[in-house]
Order: structure tokens, then sequence, then C-alpha cells
């Protein structure tokens, strides 16, 4: 049985939620725990531990980037390019496996750590001595659906809530007008909003898309945050009188607590709509700050825009922020055409996310944000089949972190020489999850949910922490 | 060892001492060297340091003949002899992803193969043998059948209540006993209007129309509540509410979700199967024997629309949702058959049963061996045509004789085109070979051919064409057929890749109340469905009427909808469960007569009046002495914006979707092209996963991928910004603005006492249409100064009102 849940009264915290919530997104973290303490004196702490991020940023790239071209540096696998793969191939392969194929990139040391990083990522590489990378993460799922969705979710066969609605039912917004966790551009494919739902947790936990992966990032918006046909003056109007009638109608029934939380929605709502357009104006920011984020090139203007947005939305008290790096294809699924394919991705976020970096540790962010990069998994150092692409490879490929915690200038655990299996500290992605939750401030065994009789976890019932990674 | 009962998955039932580990006795026992020479030193190396005496890890001890014995929190740890059914040797191997010991490191090979041998000698351990009953169940029948929910449901007495006025009905009986055992007294009785509008939400999820409610109003004659009652069950309506009430339960949906969304292209026949057996009241227990084995349910004698019914209705099984990219085939189909047994368990039974995948029910009596049993059933069932990437889900023919010559004659008509044009081009041909004297008419090219010939063929092979593209599909529904009879195997930790001892095809032997046994020929599910619907079954009729006693209050006697087990909640009111249960199999398990007899109680008649001195003893209302207010579910907020505005097309539907059956709804491009605009109620709209249509998805909708008998009911901002700003909702305040001006063109405060009617189903208070009008006063000036035109600007300032009134608590809450 798993442990007690967070707060040890999760019974009357749903029912406190389903009936009170206004918030877009969950009840703010303090106002919770004074209702919370009130009803129950044992409360006096929601974290398990001293957390060491208080957000998140999550840069998803769709498709599987490979490890062994970015940061997975394997001098073997590029001394025996074109040998037959000396190992037991996988049990189950997407496709069949070919001969090792060496990166065509290469590899440099950087920073103070002298982590080697490919020349895909010349801006990301001035970075490593704040990055912790993650060499030896494996999952379980040779797919890019059920891997998108065990990454996002823990669960690659059950509709479970994703990490970001974890988040916020756990920490809850900082900022009642916002919500508490916001995806932008993400890909409908591959588990959709499966990826940022919130299952059975509370529905104010759940993931706001803006817009979606086959836009720009210009048109991603919250769904219906805009009126076309009232002006603001007549939606006031509009709103002042239904005010009056839910207040007499509340008259009638004063202890009914959903219709009071309705009323107070709607001015939510309507302040909401003047805040989220102001946040996503990045217009505001000085022409330096746009520049750094690349968004003065064409190249990297999309994914510029997503990241320079995550940051506003963490400054303004947003706490889990996603990012998504695909097209209207699967972005970085190169089974053929791997130098091409690589090239014009690693260009189109590389100058992005080291500016996001840059940009956070300026403003102090960086210390309390806990940046996170990756995909659903890597790719095989073989080729498939007989091509000049790589097939996907969840047994063993790198995320990493950075900020909010952890070590930088780290290489964390270690694939094979060829950059294949995870082999040594392995971490699964429940250990990342685990992991994750950890530097919140929150234990993973702890932060459950009862559903239909059973207290659910994002990590079910695997997942360690992994201290190595923690600075 | 204490004495205990054990018991076996044959269902006997034996008191004796079946000890599980064995007393020492060294003199008997022959003393393994294995053990104390290797065996026990790499345990030491290994192992004991976090599953010795200091800790033990998952509740595991190496280092005595008890440990060893006993397993740890993930079952037992090694059957003698079987080493490939043993934890142990699955866990050094590596061979499940989540237990891999030790965690570090891989074992040396040679150490691995020491304690496949040693197991494989019978695991002898200098203290003595180790003993384990595989047959054994984990807990003792007997005392588990004492569980409220798997006692047999028995026949309660009404309670005798003194104030003869508060009761109706039995029901009326067994609350105000309970209510007055705690010191409280129901409310009065709500008043007429409430309660048309009440009931019309809650048997057909609409307004009711402002002629129905002069009508009740007018009525003063006793029957008139129980007229509007027989008048709302006889409505095509109420099949469509209580059917998506049961779609809930069912994880309906008209596309697959999880990894590959492709369309259910067929599953809105099972959709409209369920809203017809509703409406025609068939009998619970044959609605859930025609879902679990509708397709044995039939021979040739089965008269045609019936036997297709039943075939739809298997779709049951089917409509789960799957990895269907699953490159590992045997994971694939477990993980169907896990997805099937867990949706029977919570939607028919109440229970947990895909928790005993892995290991036995932490919880409740239902020991890994159970599930195996009940998988044995369905593994013999076929659910999928091919488990090839992308994996295919079986379809059954459901084409009728007419369709049938239909498409016979359709074939027969482009055979006949194609005799035709053959006919003519000899014909052609040989004209020309005549004519030119030369050779025969196979020596003739097309292109010599004069012509008008030519376009007479190509019009003729263009109608060809025309016939060959159009040829007429035969109707398919989603469902299963039988497959192999086989048993299935016990999987260690559930993991395909560790497969233990078969298990019989059976039933769980907590609730094997009919002695149950599956065919050697079939499958088993026929009988398995007769042995979940038989009256002695305890649970099926009390979780269906604790369902419907749900979907009618808000809440169910037994909090937990979905779950009647351990962790569950116990009943309020279990004598009133009980009797609901016995009530509804006497009456031939009829679900409308289960609805008149809670419609007509003065329970379900409650004011929501708020009573101080009641609150403070019962804030929650669970003891039911009021009304507890409710927000309407995602469809009907839809549907009544549309009903009162004039919108709504009541026609039934088909299917929606834009793409083919099992094509995708969107790929890896992201865009999904299903669309929404129709007008038809809600529950016809498809039920894309992964993208749920958000006026759905908003107010709590299901996502059809898990059972739900018990709804959210949750308050975000999101719901106002849609309600605000959607164009559904203000294109139905416009209509409805239209038709008010329309019909009043002259008379301002009568529009707003038929806004007040058409929406709220009340008529105003004079109050009401002064701040109205007041409202719509400041609203013109307001659109003026936006540069709205002034001819149109009536329109403008009574779409805004109208459209606040949708909005209002009074129109999204039923009291």
């Amino acid at each position: 049985m798993s442990g007690g849940n967070m707060f040890d009264c999760n019974q009357s915290r749903r029912q406190l939620l389903q009936s009170t919530a206004v918030g877009f997104g969950g009840v703010a973290l303090a106002s919770m725990m004074q209702e919370l303490a009130a009803a129950d004196q044992s409360v006096v702490n929601p974290f398990h531990f001293a957390p060491r991020a208080k957000r998140v940023i999550f840069m998803f790239m769709k498709g599987g980037p490979s490890q062994v071209d970015t940061f997975d540096y394997k001098p073997r696998l590029q001394q025996d390019d074109g040998k037959p793969f000396p190992f037991d191939k996988p049990r189950v392969q997407f496709a069949p496996t070919g001969n090792l194929l060496g990166s065509p990139w290469r590899f440099r040391q950087f920073g103070e750590s002298g982590i080697h990083v490919s020349e895909l990522f010349p801006n990301v590489a001035q970075h490593v001595d704040d990055i912790c990378f993650l060499n030896s993460v494996h999952g379980t799922n040779a797919a890019h659906g059920g891997a998108a969705l065990k990454l996002h979710t823990g669960s690659d066969a059950f509709v479970r809530p994703s990490m970001g609605a974890w988040v916020s039912y756990g920490l809850g917004t900082e900022n009642r007008n916002l919500p508490s966790f916001v995806t932008i551009c993400p890909t409908l494919a591959h588990g959709g909003v499966n990826n940022w739902g919130s299952a059975f947790l509370p529905a104010e936990n759940q993931g706001i898309p803006l817009g979606v992966a086959s836009q720009p990032a210009t048109a991603a918006a919250v769904k219906y945050i805009a009126n076309k046909k009232w002006s603001s003056s007549a939606q006031r109007m509009q709103l002042d009188l239904l005010k009056q009638m839910n207040e007499q109608h509340l008259s009638q029934s004063p202890q009914e607590s959903a219709l009071n939380a309705r009323i107070q929605s709607y001015e939510l709502a309507f302040r909401m709509q003047s805040e989220m357009p102001h946040l996503q104006d990045i217009s505001q920011e000085s022409e330096d700050t746009q520049k750094l984020y690349g968004l003065d090139q064409p190249i990297t203007e999309n994914f510029a825009r997503q990241c320079l947005m995550a940051r506003r939305f963490c400054e303004a008290g947003v706490r889990f922020v996603q990012v998504t790096h695909s097209d209207s294809k699967v972005q970085w699924d190169q089974h053929g055409d791997l130098r091409a394919g690589h090239s014009k991705n690693a260009l189109e976020v590389d100058k992005p996310i080291a500016g996001l970096l840059t940009d956070l540790k300026r403003r102090g962010l960086l210390s309390d944000t806990l940046v996170m990069w990756g995909g659903e998994f890597g790719r095989t150092p073989t080729a498939q089949g007989t091509t000049d692409g790589r097939d996907h490879n969840p047994e063993g490929f790198t995320m990493w972190m950075a900020g909010g915690g952890v070590k930088g200038g780290l290489r964390y655990g270690a694939t094979d020489e060829y950059g294949y299996y995870a082999v040594e500290k392995p971490m699964h992605i429940h250990d990342v999850h685990a992991t994750l939750l950890h530097l919140l401030g929150m234990d993973h065994k702890r932060l459950t949910y009862r559903y239909t009789g059973r207290d659910f976890r994002l990590t079910d019932v695997a997942g360690n922490v992994h201290e190595g990674v923690l600075a | 060892m204490p004495l205990a009962t054990y018991a076996v998955r044959s269902g006997l039932i034996l008191a004796a001492s079946v000890c599980l580990s064995v007393t020492a006795n060294s003199q008997e026992t022959p003393v393994s060297s294995a053990f104390a020479d290797s065996v026990a030193p790499l345990l030491q190396k290994h192992c004991i340091a976090c599953h010795g005496p200091d800790m033990q890890e998952g509740g595991l001890r190496l280092d005595t003949l008890a440990g060893l014995t006993k397993g740890g929190k993930s079952g037992p740890l090694l059957l003698p002899g079987k080493p490939d059914q043993s934890l142990l040797i699955t866990a050094v191997r590596r061979e499940d992803e989540l237990l891999q010991m030790p965690p570090d490191e891989k074992l040396p090979d040679e150490d691995v193969k020491q304690l496949v041998e040693w197991i494989q000698a019978g695991a002898i351990h200098p203290e003595g043998a180790i003993v384990v009953n595989e047959d054994a169940l984990p807990f003792d029948v007997t005392e588990a059948r004492k569980f409220w929910a798997f006692q047999p449901v028995q026949v309660p007495v009404v309670p005798e209540v003194a104030d003869a006025e508060l009761v109706y009905s039995p029901i009326d009986a067994f609350v105000v006993s309970r209510l007055a055992e705690n010191g409280l007294r129901p409310n009065a009785v709500a008043d007429k209007a409430t309660l048309i509008r009440r009931a019309t939400f809650d048997l057909t999820g609409l307004p009711p129309a402002p002629q129905e409610i002069q009508d009740f109003l007018a009525d003063e004659s006793p029957e008139a509540f129980a007229k509007v009652l027989d008048r709302l069950l006889a409505t095509p309506q109420y099949g469509e509410r209580w059917g998506r009430h049961w779609l809930d339960v069912v994880r309906y949906a008209d596309s697959n979700g999880l990894d590959e969304n492709i369309a259910h292209g067929n599953a809105w026949r099972y959709r409209n199967y369920v809203i017809s057996s509703l409406n025609a009241d068939k009998p619970y227990d044959l609605f859930l024997r025609e879902q679990l084995a509708g397709d044995l349910l039939i021979d040739e004698k089965t008269e045609e629309t019936t036997r297709h019914d039943r075939l739809i209705a298997t779709g049951f099984l089917s409509m789960g949702p799957k990895v269907l990219a699953e490159g590992d085939e045997t994971k694939l189909q477990m993980d169907i058959l896990d997805e099937q047994i867990d949706t029977i368990g919570r939607s028919m039974l109440g229970l947990t049963l895909g928790c005993a995948r892995c290991h036995d029910h932490k919880f409740d009596p239902i020991a890994q061996a159970d599930y195996y049993a009940i998988a044995g059933i369905f593994q013999s069932t076929k659910t999928m045509e091919s488990l090839k990437r992308i994996a295919k889900w079986n379809e059954n023919s459901i084409a009728t004789a007419a369709d049938k010559a239909n498409l016979e004659a359709h074939q027969a008509k482009i055979e006949s085109r194609k005799k035709e044009i053959a006919d003519y081009l000899e014909k052609a041909k040989s004209a020309v070979a005549v004519s030119a004297g030369t050779g025969t008419a196979q020596q003739v090219a097309e292109d010599q051919l004069p012509e008008a010939v030519k376009k007479e063929l190509a019009t003729l092979r263009d109608g060809l064409k025309q016939l060959e593209t159009t040829i007429p599909e035969l109707p398919t529904a989603m469902g299963v057929v039988e497959g192999t009879v086989t048993s299935s195997k016990i999987l260690l930790r559930g993991n395909h890749l560790s497969p233990g001892r078969e298990i019989d095809r059976g039933v769980p032997v907590v609730l094997d109340v009919a002695e149950f046994a599956a065919p050697a020929e079939h499958s088993g599910r026929r009988e398995f469905a007769e042995w979940l619907t038989s009256p002695a079954n305890p649970l099926t009729a009390r979780v269906i009427v604790n369902r419907v006693w749900r979907w009618h209050f808000g809440r169910g006697l037994v909090a937990t909808a979905d779950n009647f087990g351990k962790l569950g909640d116990r009943p309020g009111n279990q004598a009133l469960l009980d009797w609901l249960a016995s009530d509804f199999v006497k009456s031939g398990w009829s679900l409308k007569t289960l609805h008149r007899n809670i419609m007509m109680s003065r329970t379900w008649q409650l004011s929501h009046e708020h009573n101080e001195a009641a609150a403070e003893k019962d804030p929650d209302n669970i003891l039911q002495w009021r009304w507890s207010t409710q927000r309407l579910g995602a469809e009907s907020v839809r549907d009544s914006v549309l009903a009162v505005s004039g919108l709504l097309d009541r026609s039934m539907g088909q299917s929606m979707l834009h793409v083919k059956n099992r094509e995708f709804l969107f790929d890896h491009t992201s865009k999904d092209g299903t669309s929404y605009d129709s007008k038809r109620r809600s529950v016809y709209l498809p039920v894309i996963r992964n993208n749920l249509y958000d006026a759905m998805s908003l107010f709590d909708c299901t996502d059809g991928t898990v059972p739900n008998g018990d709804r959210a009911s949750s308050t975000v901002a999101s719901q106002a910004l849609f309600l605000m700003n959607s164009d559904l909702v203000i294109q139905a305040a416009e209509h409805l603005a239209g038709e008010l001006l329309r019909e009043y063109p002259d008379d301002a405060r009568e529009r707003g006492r038929i806004l007040f009617l058409r929406t709220l189903g009340r008529p105003a208070e004079p109050g009401e249409i002064d701040q109205l009008l007041a409202s719509a006063e400041k609203l013109t000036s307001q659109l003026q100064n936006d540069g709205i035109d002034p001819i149109t600007h009536p329109l403008a300032t009574w779409t805004a009102v109208a459209q606040a009134m949708l909005m209002s608590n009074e129109f999204l809450y039923v009291r």
C-alpha cells in the first residue's frame, strides 16, 4: 500500500477542491493551507522536504533526439562506425537494427566541467556547468505514443494524470488569476491531451493548452480567451446583470459554496482575459532580450517565442510550463536523413534554449526554476537497417536538467560504450519523475490521490530519487 | 503457525492446518550443502543489507527460513523446483522492468545459475524444507464472504415510521427512520414548478417546455406528477439521457485514443443500441448478458434485428483504449484482456479486479489466481482480428438480407456493364474489320475505332468506374467472437515474460456462489454472463441500483459507485440499498420501474431549502434531509442552451466522424478535423479520446478512457470563459433573442417574461423584469457607443441579455 497522502487529509482536500476551487488552475497554496489548517490542525506544511525548485519548465523534443549526436559522447562509436553491433539487440525492436553508425558531428569539451557537447548545440554548450546531463535515462516503450505517455504520465497502458497536473495538484498556483500548468503548442498526436490531462485529479489541475504544434506560436492562445462580439465594457455590463441575478439566486441558499464559487469564476475569467494576452505579449521585452532568444531570426523565431512566453508565465506564478518542439511531423524522428533533420532541429532550438537559461540566470530565476529537456526516447547508435537514420531507442538516452537544485556540470549515469543501453546508475522514467518531485519538495510516494479506493501516484509503484543529481 | 481456514481455487474450503512454513526438523530434512556453500554467501553479499535483520525492503527478509518461505509484498519469493516461476529468479534475471535486483548492478551469471540450480533442486534450506502451497488462497473465504458487499441480498423489513405523511413509498420509510435516528426530519416537498424542472432534467437531460410546465401546474389531480413521469419515461430523450450515463461506465468512445488514435467508425452502433435498449426498458440482466456474450445468445432462429443487436452489444468488450502500435504482441494481448477485466469489474460488479493482475488484491479477497481464471475466459475470446502493428480489432457483419441483396444487385450491375462494354467493343471492332476487309476483330486497335464509338465507349467506361467506386459497404460492428479455448497462466508480477502455472477458467472464489463451471468446448463467456447476472450474485443488482440512485441524487448510497470493495465506502443505508436491489430484481430488472419508484418517493421530491439545525448535524446532506442542488452535466449544459434557444435538433444520430472506420482522427500533424457543428443532442457528438470536444471536457464529461460512474462537478474559470465567449453560446443567445424580437416586436416586458419562462422554467418576479429592462437599456447605449448599427442593436442588446440568462446559476443548476 502506498503511504499516506500528501496532507493526510486527502478526502477533505479533495472535497475542498471540488466544492470551492475557482482558480483557472487550482487554489493558491497559501490559501489552501489556511483553509486546510482550519479544517485540520495537523496540517502545517505542504512539503515533505525543503523545496529546491518552485516551478518547472519542460522543453519537450518530440520524436526522440539522438543522444549519441548531442550530449552523450561515445568515442568508441566513432571508431567502430559501420561495424556490426556487438551486443544483444533488444527483445522488442521497432525496426530491424543495422550496423553501428558514427555520429556525423564533432564533439568538443566545454566549461570548467569539460563536458563534451556536439556541434549541434554550440549555444547550450556554453551552459554545461549549469546542466546535469542524465545520460542513463531509460523507458519501456519503443513507439512514440506509448513512450510519450510514459514520459508525461508515468503510464503507457492507462490514462493517468500528467506530471504537470501532479505538480499543480501538489503545489497549486502562485497566482490566482492564472492556471498553474500551461502547455505551449503541444502536439495532439501520441497521447494528445492525456499528456497534459488531469485524469482523475480535480479538473483545475489539467494543463491549459495554448495553441497546437501544427500552428505557429504566434497563434498560441487559450481557447475562448477573447470575445469576438462584445466590447470589454459591454461584457462588463452583461456580467453585472449576471452577477445581480446570481446573487439573488444565491440568497435563497447562501450555504451553497459551488454557487458562490461560480459567481467568482466569472470575475476571475474576466480578469484573465486581460492578463493572459498581456503575459503573452513579448513585444514588451527589450530588443536585447528578444535577440538573446533568437526572435530576430526566422529559423529560431518560433521556438524562441515559446521559450520567452515560458519565462513570462513562470515569472507570473505558473508552476509548470511545457514548451513543445514539434512541427506538423514528428520533428526529431530521423529514421533517415539524420544529418539534415537533426541539424535543422537543433538549429531551431539551440539558441532559444541557451537564451532562456541565460535570461533565467540573470533574473535570479534559475536557482528556483527547474529546466528539463528531453524527448520521449533517444535513438539507436546503429543505423536503422541500411539507411542513414537511427531508430527509436528507449533503452538508454539522455535528458537534462538545469537550475532548481540540480548539480551543474555533471554527467549522471552512463550508457554502454556505444550509447545503446543505460548501464551505469540507470534512471528509469519513474526515477526521473521521483527526482523531479523531490526537487519540488515532494515525496513521490506520499504525493497521492485517492481514486476508486486506491491511492494513486505519478510513479505508480516504482521510482527512486537519484540523490546524485541534487546540488 | 496457527490453525487457519484456507481454500483453494476449486472452491473447496479446507478447514485444516496448512503450514506455509515448516518447523525446523534437521534430522528428517536433508541438509543442502548447496545452500550453505553458494546460496547463503551470495545472498549475504548482495541482498542481506536491504533484506536482512536490519532492513526488510519490500517486506522481504532473506536471512531466515521463514522469510524465504513467506516472500515479500510482491508475493511468494520462490516455488521449489520451479525456478522459472520464482520471483527471485525473475528479479535477478532482470526480466521485469520494475523488479530488478540487486538494484545497482546485475548479479554475475554464475550466481544466477547457482540460485536457479538451488531452486530447481527443491530449494533445500538447512533448517528445513520450504513448502509453498500454490493453491492456497491468500484469504479465508468464509471470513471474506462476511464482508457486507459479498453477503447475499436480503429483503429487509420496511421500518415503521410514526409520521405517515412523510412516507410516500417504502424508500421514504428507510430514509426517514435513519433521519429520525439522527434527530433529523426531512424538508417539505418542493413546489410544482421546481418538481417538473427537476424531473425533466433528471429523466431527459433537457429543460421542460413552457407548455409542459403550464399543463402540470394546471393539473390538480393526485396523479399529476405520476403522469409527468410516465410521459417523460416514454420520450426518446429518456434513453439519450440515461444511455449517456451507461456510456460513462463502459468508457464509450468513437476513437481509440492512446498512441494510435484511429476511428471507432462503428462504435455509434453500440451507442444507439444502448439508447434503444433503455428506451425499450430492456431487463438489465439481459442488457448485461448481451454486452458480455451477445454473440453466444443467438442462433439461426434468432430474429435479424435481435441478432444484430446482440452482436453490436459485445462492442462493450472491444471499446477500450489499446496501444495499437505495441510491438510486443503478447503484452498487447494481455493489456487488452486486462482492460476488459478491469472494465467488467468496475462497471458491472463495482470491483477493482484489475488490481489482481500483478499480485493478489491488496485489500479485497481477489487472488491473482482469480484474476487469471477470468482472464482465461477472455483469452478464449477473440477481440482482435490482428495483433500486428497497427493492431486491428474484430468487427462482426451485421448485414441484413436487404444489404446483401443490394450488394449483389450492385455487383450484378457491374458485371452486366462490363459485358455490355465488351460486347460493344467486339461489335465495333468487327465492324471496322469488316469494313476494312482485313484481318479479324482482335487485330483492330482501339484508336482505329471511329470517334463516335470512342466517345460512347468512354461514357460506358465512366459509368462502370462510377459503379465500381460506389460498391456499398456491408455494415459491420465492433465486437467479439469465440476464440480458441485456452487457460491463462499466472503472470508473475503481471509480467508476460514470467508466466507461472496454468489456472482453470472460472470466477472469483469469493463470489462463486453458484459453482461456476467453464465448458470445455467454449470460452465460458456465456456462463460468465449468467453467473454475473444471477440474482444470487450479491453485487450486480446492488451496484446498478446504487448507480441509478447516484445519477438521480448526485451521490450514491455507496458513495464510491465504482468500488464496492474494502476501500470503497460502506453504504450509508444498507437496508435501503438492499430493498432497492431486491425490488429491482423482483420487477424483472426494470430500470423504468426503478426510476418511477425513486421519483415517486417523497425523498426525491424534497425541497432544496437550507435548514440550519439539520445542516449542523449533516452538512453534506448524506442522510438526505433535503434535495442537493446539482450542476447540469456537460451534455445538459449544451443541450439546454440549444433547446431553450430553439436550435436543438432532436433526431437520432449515426456516425458524425469525418473519417472512415480505422482511419486516423489526426496524425502527426496534430490537426483534428472533427466537427461539432451539429445541433443534435450531445450524446450523438463524436467522443474523441485524446481530444474531447471542449464543450464536454470543460464541464467534466468523462473522456471515455476508464469507467466513471461518479463524474466530478467542478467549477473552473475556463467554464466561465466558454459561456462568455464561445460561438455556441453567443449564437444560441442570438437565435433566442431573434425569436423573442420576432414574437414580441413591440413589448419588451412580454419579451422579458417569456425569456424567463423559456430559460429558467418559471415566471419572473415583477422586480426581475424591471432589472432586466434597466440592464438592457444600459447595454443599448453601450453598444451604440461601440458602433453597433442602431437598426440591429435591439438584437444585439437582447442577445447580451439572453446570454446572461444562459450563463446564470439558475440555468446551470437544478434545485
